[in-house]
């Protein structure tokens, strides 16, 4: 990278979005593996970027390749983790922060909310919680508007069924 | 103070549309420690060990260039032996078994190839996922047939290697050898399935006994059929209902 025209803007562009790409790590990963998480994204995007034709807006494709990425890593991750750890041995560490690495207890409780959601209708809350249209939010995760509508009304459905429960 | 407990955090929270204000005002906080530069994302770009796809793409090129060299060699061993059917047809079989092994992992590169990350989601993780089944499958019927071929590679390679020829051990070894390989495989399963989930074992270990006893390919069938359900796959077309 030399820094001229096209790269200048991509930078723009991904350093525009960077809270998406923090937002999404912090989602997938574990608090030690965000950076390298964040780094992965944003590697993938450079690489990607050649290909990039405008056809869609910038925050589409990056949030395509930034779920993508994070997806396959927690797939990974799972897979791992699956082979080490035991019933015997502590808890794992939560994906959701703590209340000591958030200012704000509340965002910590809505990656606690998150963390419970397997990973697509996770990257469907994520994207809703961003405020993304039905039609990007289909776009992005190439399912039909209806889908994710209803995907993320049952999602809401199931949170107050959990909450009655354990109430 | 004591945090809340879990039911309240969800009472609280339930109400998704009300937390897309605390979501959306965390994004200042969030950036503000973090700006991409091209000198990092150089950096980051040279180190191979983040990208678990191009591993995998490498991985399967050795595997590839391996078995091809294998293909070659036996197939040049039966071309020299054309005329004796002892060596012959040891040499077929495991011609044969690694043809197999040559299309399974072309396949899989192939696949590893087509995969961008700037694609939708559902349709690369389920291609990540179908990648994965094939992975598992082969790394499986290989694991289970290798004992079987353990007879074809001792008299070829006994022969090819340093002329010697392995039926002079006398039929019954050879018979005994051929029998133990073909019971070794249930036997395998078996023991996989029966103390595999062992906590004692060393990762390795579990993940081969989780690979024989068949739960890796069940899980990733599992996961692929998550996947396929999210986006409410037809399993008659291949594709999402209602298209896209």
């Amino acid at each position: 990278m030399n820094g001229n025209g096209p790269h200048d803007e991509f930078l723009d562009d991904l350093n525009r979005h960077r809270a998406m790409l923090v937002k999404i790590a912090a989602a997938y990963a574990r608090t030690a593996d965000r950076e390298d998480l964040v780094q992965e994204i944003a590697v993938q995007a450079w690489r990607a970027y050649p290909r990039f034709e405008r056809r869609s807006k910038f925050s589409t494709w990056l949030y395509r390749i930034a779920m993508n990425v994070a997806i396959s890593y927690q797939r990974r991750d799972e897979r791992t983790r699956r082979r080490v750890v035991t019933a015997d041995e502590p808890a794992l560490e939560r994906i959701a922060g703590t209340s000591e690495e958030t200012a704000d207890e509340r965002l910590a409780q809505i990656y606690e909310l998150i963390e419970a959601l397997d990973p697509l209708d996770r990257a469907l809350v994520l994207l809703y919680l961003d405020d993304r249209p039905y039609a990007e939010i289909a776009a992005i995760l190439g399912i039909t508007e209806t889908n994710a509508g209803t995907r993320i009304g049952r999602i809401k459905e199931r949170l107050k069924r959990d909450a009655a429960h354990t109430a | 103070m004591t945090p809340p407990t879990l039911h309240k955090k969800l009472e609280n929270a339930m109400d998704i549309d009300s937390i897309k204000q605390v979501w959306a005002e965390s994004d200042p906080r969030l950036a503000a420690n973090l700006r991409f530069n091209a000198a990092a994302l150089q950096a980051w770009h040279m180190r191979a060990s983040g990208d678990a796809l191009k591993r995998l793409v490498r991985e399967l090129i050795v595997e590839l260039a391996v078995n091809v060299l294998g293909v070659g060699l036996i197939g040049y061993f039966a071309s020299q032996h054309v005329g004796e059917m002892k060596f012959l047809l040891p040499a077929i079989a495991l011609d044969v078994y690694a043809v197999a092994l040559v299309i399974a992992g072309a396949r899989q590169l192939a696949d590893a190839r087509a995969i961008r990350y700037d694609a939708p989601v559902v349709e690369i993780q389920r291609k990540l996922e179908m990648l994965h089944v094939r992975r598992v499958r082969s790394i499986l019927g290989t694991l289970l047939f290798a004992p079987l071929m353990w007879v074809p590679l001792l008299i070829v390679g006994a022969r090819g290697f340093f002329g010697l020829d392995a039926y002079a051990a006398g039929i019954p070894w050879l018979a005994a050898n051929a029998a133990f390989g073909v019971a070794v495989i249930p036997l395998a399963v078996w023991v996989a399935r029966r103390y595999g989930p062992q906590s004692s074992a060393a990762p390795w270990m579990r993940e081969l006994a989780d690979t024989i006893a068949g739960r890796t390919l069940a899980e990733a069938r599992d996961a692929l059929a998550v996947i396929e359900g999210f986006a409410g796959y037809s399993s008659s077309t291949g594709s999402p209902d209602g298209g896209r």
